[in-house]
């Protein structure tokens, strides 16, 4: 009796992905169709806006996956603690501007100039310089004194261990640097609310200079990565690691080494994204690194966790989600946390490894 | 051995039991329904505030808390005993009212509740009050279905979303000759409450409610609703909500396609802390504010305000005045009712609940407070404020 019972739950369960799937698929044609057919309440340059600021968006989520995914690839452990990496490194952005902006640089024609708008270029790269560099010694001691010390524990440990990290490191800058959010002001020329316009449509659309700024910088960073893991020597090492950690050792890698060097990488490009986050959104706070670290994760998982293009694209795909999806869907905005997560599941469900994710080989799993 | 410390236990509890305080000695009012609170000598009366003391709207707990302890020092002693504020931080949400409402009940010297500041908190705390005979004024919780769930514990000092929505529209429609108004909230009791006042009045003026979104508080980027809200071509965008998210869309309304466009708020976002994170783009911003106009008393008030903590009342929060007289008020109450019997200080509780409802006449420096059957102390409406220059200044 119990056998059979068994036998046609399995029967059943076979049917529930396919059935499950069409009612999903038939319910998103159905919104999609009326939001974008029948109702048509946004023009063609309401939606270029949702683009561009899901595209700015993806180009930060993209950076932060793309530690998660280095770090799990190497290390097959969750660091969650890498949102407040890219906390840490926006707060170095914010106080090398307010730094900057107490410097005075008077000139004859302008007596109030300060340094920050005297010299916008050099200001905004020791931002940049200041944040990767907090960033990346946050990632560096992070796996020295936190995950160094449990290599050899079971992985689960490793992660209670990064959740515990990150809410150390929350709570420490809220204790350091106030609960309150605080307002970043940029130089003059990346005004925030300034840019190009475009006539789409008959409507003016902003593109706007920090958004530009910012995706351009995180396209040219990802290559850089691109290029440092797959033609470079280190990146070899790394490579080799991610595949047999034993194999390479025996081979004359430095493990240690290539782990270290990979927190200090997954930190430059925190570190990065947390700058730009100042610049383009212009407030930080103890939680800012929170939020966008779990949709990296996300987005890390979607693209496949432990493939680089993977977490690019993911973080992409996410961003772009985000800010179209509640209007193509005809939603409410308030829910597009739950679009980004539904996918998740869903990715989760229906393609473990992700989008572009390998077979995974057994010790990964 | 067991059964010996048992009994050991047992001697011990009634032992303890005989020796407390004897029924007899009690005054007749305690006999009452909810009892009295009894301080003995040396203890203080304590009234409680709450509101949010740290985080992002840290400001309005902050503003709140030093307006009272002034109060509490002008206000001098009951019968001899020390009055003492204890501050608690609720973070303005439904838990943080809980928690903080349980923590105070427990305390047996603990009177009347100054608060809490926000609404959520408030609705949330309400029902431990209300076990527990403890009276409340909140100078700032002002949505409006608060005091029509048959509260006899809650009172407010402030106007409610409703006449301040009311006014907002009327603003809106007859002032600024809007006709197409987007309304924007944070999906809080506050915000999502005061947009839907703000919507109804407009539309029965006459005006039209083009848009109607939700924002998730606490995050940095809203250019996406704010997209949404630009398509339907609005002449002005009301907020409901807190001075936080508020900045982040009156940054971001010019890159969404809003420009130039009029940005209208509640009273949670008037104060320094606006002003801070939206600079030059805060300039032309209106907000509703129950800032009282300029009185003797209130010149006096915020001198001494200056002097004791450095800032000018009013800056960092528009309940300074509010907070200063729910305090007065909840001490003259407790004044009228406090009974001296031995060396202890009794409050009935029952008796202090139905005086602060029975306020009458009270004069505060925000005005007259009278208490109506609801509780709704404050008869006055909102005065609207415009950002001019980087300053708050009144609207014409």
């Amino acid at each position: 009796m119990e056998n059979k019972a068994s036998s046609h739950l399995l029967k059943y369960g076979r049917l529930v992905r396919p059935v499950a799937g069409t009612l999903i698929g038939l319910f998103l044609v159905w919104r999609l169709f009326t939001v974008l057919v029948i109702e048509r309440n946004f023009s063609a340059d309401t939606w270029v806006r949702f683009g561009l600021s899901g595209l700015i968006l993806g180009g930060m989520y993209a950076l932060i996956a793309i530690g998660y995914t280095l770090v799990y690839g190497i290390m097959f452990m969750i660091n969650f603690a890498h949102g407040e990496v890219m906390m840490l490194g926006a707060f170095g952005g914010y106080f090398t501007f307010e730094l900057l902006r107490y410097i005075p640089a008077a000139t004859p024609e302008n007596p109030d100039l300060n340094f920050l708008n005297a010299h916008p270029i050099i200001s905004v790269i020791l931002a940049f310089a200041v944040g990767i560099f907090v960033s990346a010694t946050v990632g560096f001691f992070l796996e020295k004194i936190a995950y160094r010390p449990l290599r050899k524990a079971p992985r689960l440990i490793l992660l209670i261990t990064a959740i515990g990290a990150s809410f150390f490191l929350q709570n420490l800058s809220m204790l350091a640097f106030g609960p309150q959010r605080k307002n970043i002001i940029n130089p003059d020329i990346l005004d925030r609310g300034t840019g190009w316009t475009l006539t789409i449509s008959g409507n003016p659309v902003l593109i706007s200079y920090t958004g530009v700024f910012s995706l351009v910088l995180s396209a040219l960073l990802m290559i850089g990565l691109y290029i440092l893991v797959m033609r470079t020597k280190l990146g070899r090492a790394m490579r080799a690691v991610a595949q047999d950690k034993n194999t390479a050792y025996l081979m004359g890698v430095d493990v240690d080494d290539v782990i270290s060097k990979t927190f200090i990488i997954s930190g430059v490009l925190a570190g990065a994204a947390g700058v730009m986050w100042d610049i383009h959104m212009g407030l930080v706070n103890h939680y800012v690194g929170f939020l966008p670290g779990i949709k990296a994760f996300t987005a890390a998982v979607m693209g496949g966790i432990g493939n680089i293009p993977g977490a690019m694209l993911g973080g992409m795909f996410l961003g772009i989600l985000e800010s179209l999806g509640p209007a193509a869907l005809g939603i409410d905005f308030q829910l597009k946390d739950v679009i980004a997560f539904s996918i998740l599941v869903l990715v989760l469900i229906v393609r473990p490894s992700g989008i572009l994710g390998e077979k995974l080989s057994e010790e990964k799993l | 051995m067991k059964k010996v410390l048992f009994v050991l236990m047992l001697v011990a509890m009634l032992v303890l039991a005989a020796c407390g305080p004897s029924a007899a000695a009690e005054p007749d009012a305690c006999k009452a329904e909810l009892g009295c609170a009894k301080i003995a000598k040396g203890q203080t009366v304590k009234i409680g505030y709450a509101g949010p003391m740290t985080g992002d709207y840290s400001q309005f707990g902050i503003d709140m808390s030093n307006a009272m302890k002034l109060a509490v020092a002008d206000m001098g002693d009951v019968q001899g005993w020390k009055v003492e504020l204890a501050v608690e931080d609720d973070g303005g949400g439904a838990e943080g009212g809980a928690a903080v409402s349980n923590k105070l009940v427990a305390d047996t010297t603990f009177v009347a509740m100054a608060g809490h500041a926000f609404s959520g908190a408030t609705a949330a705390a309400m029902p431990i009050y209300e076990k527990a005979g403890i009276p409340m004024m909140s100078p700032s919780a002002t949505n409006p279905d608060l005091t029509s769930k048959g509260s006899k514990v809650f009172n407010r000092s402030a106007f409610t979303d409703t006449v301040q929505g009311q006014g907002a529209a009327k603003y809106l429609y007859e002032k600024l000759g809007v006709r197409k108004l987007a309304l924007m909230h944070d999906g809080s009791d506050y915000g999502q409450g005061l947009a839907n006042v703000v919507k109804e009045t407009f539309i029965s003026l006459g005006g039209e409610a083009v848009a109607f979104e939700a924002v998730t508080p606490g995050e940095s980027d809203y250019s996406a609703p704010l997209a949404a809200v630009a398509s339907t071509n609005p002449d002005a965008l009301y907020f409901g909500g807190y001075n936080a998210e508020a900045a982040v869309l009156v940054n971001q309304m010019a890159q969404a396609g809003l420009e130039g466009k009029v940005f209208f708020g509640g009273d949670g976002i008037y104060g320094k802390d606006f002003l801070g994170k939206v600079g030059a783009n805060g300039e032309g911003v209106y907000s509703a504010t129950l800032i009282p106009p300029g009185t003797e008393a209130i010149k006096k008030f915020n001198e001494a305000y200056k002097t004791a903590y450095g800032t000018e009342a009013g800056v960092l929060s528009a309940y300074t005045w509010n907070s200063y007289d729910a305090i007065g008020a909840l001490i003259s109450a407790i004044k009228s009712v406090a009974i001296v019997q031995g060396d202890t200080l009794y409050i009935p509780r029952g008796a202090l609940v139905a005086a602060v409802r029975g306020l009458k006449d009270y004069q505060g420096i925000s005005g007259v407070i009278t208490c109506q059957e609801n509780g709704e102390c404050n008869a006055s409406g909102p005065v609207f404020y415009i950002v001019k220059n980087g300053e708050w200044v009144p609207a014409q």
